[in-house]
């Protein structure tokens, strides 16, 4: 119980920080929503015009910082985010974060979990299968992969699979513009055919750590006496990897997987930003171009929300799987 | 139309490159050919625009919202008259058939056309236009012409199928705004609800209008109007569907054209022979220059060396305008002149004569030396200035590139700041800089437009405050009163104004123009014929361009359909 | 510890791939004759040829000088960023873990919370904010964002040692504190430290190429990331350039992997159980 009460005092207490981080970020920023608007409506506007406009889009900016900033807890708990002040002007945020946010997942989520499912499998088999010529050619070919740049594996996967065969693999957006949203087979099928360069880059650079890890907790679990113990029963080679060695060396990975999951939803942005995939990330990028505050603000503190609840699951999730976590306190 | 990451169209294809010969640089099928016979013809065919607006769509359609108002107007909503910029002002009647000035230019008439229907069958009216303008005075923010708080209106009233407008001033210089910038929205839909509460913010997600298309379907990553059955112009338009997909960047988009799935595009190519015009003989461009891209010195005194005169005029010497142009926009833009007027599109306002007696007609790098030497600076002693520019802009880089190798020889060492879009906004506005590089946003059917946004003492501010525009703080009397007089003068008088104004570029040099920014446009000519081009510029041919996106679409024919 | 670097093979690999970047960058005027790689001196988008191996850009520039000179930037990027990450992740979670109490609790929280924050957007806006993106911006971004990591894996080795005998020995003896972490405890935690560098280093290349590629950088600067964002916004790809794209990625994916290996091998040092196992003929 101690450990649950720590855990959660540790999150509230984050995500306080993390929120008034983000409410002072952008107040100190260069420039002004009015400027920005000004620019918008290409100077035409006197500036009374402008800051009424401003005001009617929800922005007070003569109020005191203490209102603003209690104003903003307020408004960021209950889900009143008001509306963009960038390119998508006048737009409510739920609605913009609500078009995003599942491409985000979708691409990157399923990406993820594949990188981490696939790496751990491979990993665990690599250190199970000690002086093998996979033991000394993968870790070398996974290194590598894990140090390649996002950016560059997308640009270089974009050049073959959709330059050179002449589109054969689509490199932008997320589904064809010809088409509209709806549970067709026609449409999944686009949208998958959509995903596969962008979902294929973030497994190609991401599968390389997970397998690394995987591995290095394999061989320190396989010193382990149990396993030992587990072979001079008799049990199979099978049931000892999987059963005895994988389970316990999956754990710790567990941690480092739920901070990967939450940060998902951040860590997108490159991604997005070669393939044009219209998720969360990509929205931050234009968001931070266009001097969008609401939309930042949100987008931020929905980021940093993720990685948090996620770590606080997985953490609650090792003290119910882990006994020893739970007596450390 | 989006540059790299910003809204700000001005991007634009150019065909006029001095390297060149002068003609646009098009296939083999000739200009005259785009534009198509005339009329009547049969309707039928679809034409996909080309179009970065770097979002997905959020399928608002409110015409008085600056964001979203590209997807609106000209397809949707219509404006008075249509006065066209690149067409020597050439004026199209549309909702208004006729108008009438009174002999101060202080009120005007307009005559409103009848048998015009709205997309719901709704009749459409007078009082609607006096509505449309009654609630741009109730509702500031969506007076996105500034008609009530800076052209002087002060009552907007209907007799009948007339409607009187009266002003404060003489009103004759905001007739392009007014007749061909604002939409007529409807009074039954936009005096009740939502609507009504809040005009700048209302979605308007079913957008009624009198235009030639209706919205058909729209999705975050497309838009399908249809023509609209009761438009009042009978049989147009031809084209029954306008495709008009979201692109997030610009290689998409520039994929589409250059592969022909789009046929209709305002966007910035790099090496458009090789990527585009080499791709088929029906495509074409042709991006007519409307505005200057230039350098703003800070003529404030309290910055001492760019408020010298020599200085300035040494730099403008110094500029090999036409290298500029073809290095830095991939000869897409057209080298400006000092006189600020741009041609060829505003050639009757043009004074070659006073250009060539200035020498600012080429570059002459012994004079630049000269006059930066009488300022105390050379090579052996450098002057050095800084110059703030908006990153992402790379065409502007690079142009700065080029003008920074051409400033080193007489003595000019100049370093290029990159800021973010809000941090340079931040110091153009209130005078915080040295040299900047920008383009007024604003043109109009003629030079006065963009000049009295680079001169007029009215609009700027003092330093540390926000200027509208005029960033450099140019002061003059002179100028001031010539700007003022051209509101009252008839053509040929409106024409001498202009050339004074540019007697007065020459003499002070306030601004220094290096190129002239251009309304991005490509055709394809495979099926679809009725293009602007520039025997024919009844209209600016950009698709981001509103309202003369809608004189394009009311030109634009299939060539399949015809059969 | 040199010998045994210098037997791995994956350290050697990386060493001699960063070595390779260091001459580079120490004396570029020996690899290429531009002088100014900037300076729009040739023609534009030049095939690959004798004179240019690389080609040019879209405005005339060589795109191998570009390269050669950009090796500098982006090695003190990866050098500076990453040492003061470290020296930053070593205070903060040495200290933590030699205090204790509630100075152990504060630091933890602290770190933590960079910890959490999501990194990538953060230095989207922090380099934004800082109105535009000079190298120093880009270092004290990188160094504000990267060093929790380290900051928590040392402060759990400094932990462990905490409570060892020859620690203890030295307080008995009535050495100072600063002594006891400076002396004794980091000696013992080198190779810890010099891993946390090296991912440190690697971190770094990686995020400013990022940065510079969406626009965030200095776009007259000389760097890979640089001309990654210039060849891009180009569509050099598309364009029929696609060296002018391809090359700087490279770049930066070998420095990326020569640190990686580095920091492999260094974990394979201290760790003689992830060594790899030489085959032998063993009964399956």
């Amino acid at each position: 119980m101690r450990y649950v009460l720590r855990r959660l005092g540790f999150f509230v207490l984050t995500l306080w920080a993390a929120l008034t981080l983000n409410f002072f970020i952008p107040r100190f920023m260069p420039g002004s929503p009015l400027q920005a608007l000004q620019i918008r409506t290409k100077n035409r506007l006197s500036p009374v015009a402008l800051e009424q406009m401003l005001t009617s889009f929800g922005f007070k900016p003569n109020e005191s910082v203490g209102v603003q900033y209690l104003d903003y807890l307020g408004h960021m708990f209950s889900g009143n985010w008001g509306v963009s002040i960038g390119a998508t002007l006048g737009e409510p945020i739920t609605k913009i974060v609500a078009q995003a946010l599942p491409w985000t997942l979708g691409l990157v989520g399923t990406a993820t979990v594949l990188s981490f499912l696939l790496g751990s499998m491979v990993g665990v088999v690599a250190g199970w299968r000690r002086g093998g010529a996979l033991d000394s050619i993968l870790p070398s070919v996974f290194v590598v992969t894990s140090a390649l740049p996002y950016f560059w594996v997308g640009l270089l996967l974009i050049l073959v699979f959709s330059v050179w065969t002449g589109g054969l693999l689509p490199s932008n957006f997320n589904y064809d513009s010809s088409l509209q949203p709806e549970f067709t087979a026609e449409f999944i099928g686009n949208v998958l055919q959509h995903a596969i360069l962008p979902g294929l880059t973030i497994v190609i650079t991401a599968v390389g750590g997970w397998v690394l890890t995987m591995r290095n907790n394999m061989i320190t679990t396989l010193a382990e006496d149990y396993i030992r113990m587990g072979r001079a029963k008799g049990l199979s080679n099978r049931k000892i990897m999987y059963q005895y060695a994988a389970r316990n060396a999956f754990l710790p990975n567990l941690s480092g997987f739920a901070m990967s999951l939450g940060f998902v939803i951040s860590g997108a942005i490159l991604v997005e930003y070669v393939f044009n995939y219209p998720g969360l990330g990509y929205l931050l990028y234009n968001a931070v171009q266009n001097t969008d505050y609401p939309l930042m603000q949100v987008l931020f503190m929905l980021f940093t929300v993720a990685v948090l609840v996620s770590v606080l699951l997985c953490d609650f999730a090792t003290a119910w799987l882990d006994p020893r976590a739970r007596a450390k306190g | 139309m989006r540059r790299s990451r910003s809204l700000v169209a001005l991007v634009a294809l150019s065909a006029v490159l001095a390297a060149c010969s002068a003609k646009s640089t098009t296939g083999t099928t000739t200009d005259k050919d785009a534009s198509g016979t005339d009329g009547p013809h049969k309707q039928g065919g679809t034409v996909t625009i080309a179009n970065t607006a770097g979002q997905t769509w959020p399928c608002q359609f409110n015409p008085f919202n600056p964001a979203v108002n590209g997807q609106a107007i000209g397809f949707i909503y219509e404006t008075l008259v249509h006065v066209s910029v690149v067409g020597n002002s050439k004026e199209t009647p549309m909702l208004a058939t006729g108008y009438k000035w009174s002999a101060d230019g202080k009120t005007i008439v307009f005559t409103i056309r009848d048998g015009v229907k709205w997309s719901d069958g709704q009749a459409f009216s007078a009082d609607d236009v006096v509505f449309t303008f009654n609630m741009m005075k109730a509702h500031p923010a969506t007076d996105l012409y500034a008609l009530w708080t800076g052209a002087g209106l002060q009552s907007v009233t209907a007799a009948g199928s007339e409607v009187t407008m009266t002003f404060n001033q003489t009103a004759k210089t905001y007739f392009y705004n007014l007749a061909g910038l604002v939409p007529i929205v409807p009074k039954h839909i936009f005096s009740t609800g939502e609507a009504a509460a809040n005009p700048e913010t209302w979605a308007n997600t079913k957008p009624i209008g009198t235009g030639p298309y209706t919205m058909g379907t729209c999705g975050p990553n497309n838009i399908e109007y249809l023509a609209n059955p009761t438009f009042w112009q009978p049989g147009k338009p031809y084209i029954q569907k306008v495709e008009y997909p979201a692109y997030l960047d610009n290689a998409p988009a520039n994929n589409d054209l250059a592969s022909g799935k789009a046929q209709w595009g305002g966007q910035f190519i790099p090496n458009i022979k090789a990527f585009y015009l080499a791709k088929s003989a029906d495509n074409h461009t042709w991006s007519p220059p409307v505005l200057n891209v230039g350098l703003f010195p800070n003529l404030d005194p309290s910055h001492p060396i760019t408020s010298k005169l020599e200085v300035r005029q040494a730099i403008a010497a110094a500029l090999d305008r036409t290298q500029i142009a073809l290095i830095g926009e991939g000869g897409q833009q057209p080298a400006a002149n000092q006189t600020g007027v741009v041609v060829p599109t505003f050639d009757k306002y043009f004074d070659q004569a006073a250009l060539t007696a200035s020498g600012y007609d080429k570059p002459d790098v012994e004079k630049a030396k000269t006059l930066l030497a009488s300022a105390g600076y050379s090579p052996a002693k450098p002057l050095k200035l800084t110059v703030i520019t908006i990153t992402g802009y790379t065409d502007w880089d690079a142009s700065l590139a080029v003008i920074k190798q051409q400033l080193q020889p007489i003595g000019i060492d100049l370093t290029v700041d990159d800021l973010a879009q809000q941090t340079f906004v931040g110091k153009l506005f209130t005078g915080n800089f040295d040299l900047a590089y920008y383009a007024e946003p604003n043109s109009g059917p003629s030079p006065y437009y963009e000049l009295r946004q680079l001169l007029h003492s009215k609009l700027t501010a003092p330093i540390g405050k926000n200027a509208i525009s005029n960033y450099e703080r140019y002061n003059n009397p002179e100028a001031d009163k010539l700007l003022d007089d051209y509101a009252t003068a008839d053509e040929a008088g409106q024409v001498e104004i202009v050339k004074k104004l540019s007697a007065i570029m020459l003499r002070d040099v306030p601004v220094i123009p290096t190129t002239e920014s251009v309304d991005w446009f490509q055709y394809n000519t495979s099926d679809i014929l009725g293009w602007p081009t520039p025997e024919n510029p009844y209209a600016e041919p950009s698709p981001y361009k509103v309202p003369d996106n809608e004189q394009v679409l009311l030109h634009l024919y299939s060539k399949a359909a015809q059969k | 510890m040199l010998r045994s670097v210098l037997r791995n093979r994956k350290a050697l690999t990386g060493l001699i791939l960063f070595l390779i970047f260091v001459v580079l960058a120490a004396v570029p005027q020996l690899f290429t004759s531009v002088t100014d790689p900037n300076k729009l001196a040739f023609a534009p988008a030049l095939p690959p040829s004798g004179e240019h191996l690389l080609g040019t850009t879209a405005l005339g520039q060589d795109i191998w000088a570009q390269l050669v000179y950009g090796t500098r930037q982006s090695l003190v990027i990866a050098v500076v960023a990453g040492f003061f990450a470290t020296v930053l992740s070593v205070l903060v979670g040495v200290s933590a873990a030699y205090l204790g109490g509630l100075a152990d609790e504060i630091l933890s929280m602290i770190t933590n919370v960079f910890l959490i924050i999501p990194t990538f957007p953060l230095i989207i806006i922090l380099a934004t904010y800082a109105g535009k993106g000079t190298l120093l911006v880009v270092l004290i971004v990188l160094v504000v964002t990267g060093w929790s990591y380290g900051a928590n894996q040392l402060r759990a080795q400094a932990l462990s040692l905490r409570n060892r005998d020859f620690l203890e020995s030295a307080r008995v003896r009535g050495e100072r504190s600063s002594y006891i972490i400076l002396a004794e405890m980091l000696p013992t935690m080198t190779s810890l430290i010099v891993a946390n560098f090296l991912g440190a280093a690697l971190y770094s290349v990686l995020t400013a190429a990022g940065l510079q590629f969406l626009g965030l950088g200095d776009p007259s600067s000389i760097s890979w990331g640089t001309m990654l964002y210039w060849s891009q916004n180009q569509q050099a790809l598309q364009s029929g350039m696609p060296l002018w794209s391809l090359a700087p990625g490279l770049c930066v994916a070998l420095l990326g992997v020569s640190f990686a290996l580095l920091n492999y091998a260094f974990d394979e040092i201290s760790n003689p159980a992830l060594r790899p196992v030489r085959r032998r003929r063993a009964a399956a």
